[in-house]
């Protein structure tokens, strides 16, 4: 077998994160529901943090574990915010499928 | 030895919940199996000697955030929301080839040019006070407009929640 896949290493982790990423993004293009396409936004956030605290690790700088921070700060706030702006449409229309708003109209 | 088995068990129980998010029809799935992502997640960050960031990644991800969106989903009707994906076949080919092509170039960026760095420049990890030392000096003022952003966050949220329809009031 290869040694460079019993090795566990920086590419290891990079490409973790490039397959969790491109999940969340096939999950953002393919789902119609409005809560899922937002899980997916966190999935590929979560695969960048995976990317930063790698990137911490192998080059010993504290710099990526505090951007973390930052990008769960900002993603907990995203959240929050499209969860919100998802209960106001259900209450309004009934319907959370993205093709129903895609006229914009009321 | 025990990181090349924990990695690629965590790895391969991140990978195949965060397919099951992408995947399950009822939306309350999606929630659970990404529970179980942000805990692969948190035990990667464990392994790469981050304890710090994967507890914080179990309170506010795996607990907070989780927690809004099972409430969330409670709110609205469940047996409402089961269709599921795109409509058109071919609409959804292109996607799919889309994100392939993207995951393909990131992969072989990947393979080209990060393959130098193999050793840990140093093996220790960093402690809580040296996050913090980073975070209050050379990022103050990042974080003191965070601060400034959650404070806004929730009224905002607070405020879009109280809308009586808005322009399409009827």
């Amino acid at each position: 077998m290869n040694v460079e896949l019993l090795n566990v290493g920086l590419p290891h982790y990079l490409i973790l994160s490039a397959i969790l990423f491109s999940l969340g993004l096939a999950g953002v293009l393919l789902r119609r529901n409005m809560i899922v396409m937002l899980m997916s936004i966190e999935l590929m956030l979560n695969a960048v943090n995976v990317t930063f605290v790698a990137f911490s690790r192998y080059n010993h700088n504290v710099d990526g574990q505090v951007m973390v921070l930052f990008v769960m700060a900002i993603a907990a706030a995203e959240a929050s915010v499209g969860l919100a702006i998802a209960v106001t449409l259900f209450k309004k229309f009934k319907e959370l499928n993205i093709s129903f708003f895609e006229h914009l109209r009321g | 030895m025990v990181e090349l088995v924990l990695f690629y068990s965590l790895a391969i129980m991140v990978v195949l919940a965060a397919v099951g998010v992408v995947m399950a029809s009822n939306p309350l799935l999606s929630a659970l199996h990404l529970v179980l992502t942000m805990l692969g997640v948190a035990g990667l960050f464990f392994l790469l000697h981050a304890p710090f960031v994967g507890a914080v990644q179990i309170l506010v991800y795996a607990g907070a955030v989780m927690v809004l969106f099972v409430l969330v989903i409670m709110l609205v009707d469940v047996n409402h929301l089961e269709v599921k994906f795109v409509g058109g076949k071919i609409s959804a080919l292109v996607k799919g080839l889309a994100v392939g092509i993207f995951s393909g170039l990131i992969a072989a960026m990947t393979m080209r040019s990060s393959i130098q760095i193999k050793e840990i420049a140093g093996d220790q990890s960093f402690s809580m006070i040296e996050i913090s030392k980073v975070l209050f000096t050379k990022y103050v003022v990042a974080f003191e407009l965070l601060g400034m952003l959650l404070l806004v966050i929730p009224i905002g949220v607070v405020a879009l929640s109280r809308i009586r329809g808005g322009t399409h009031e009827r």
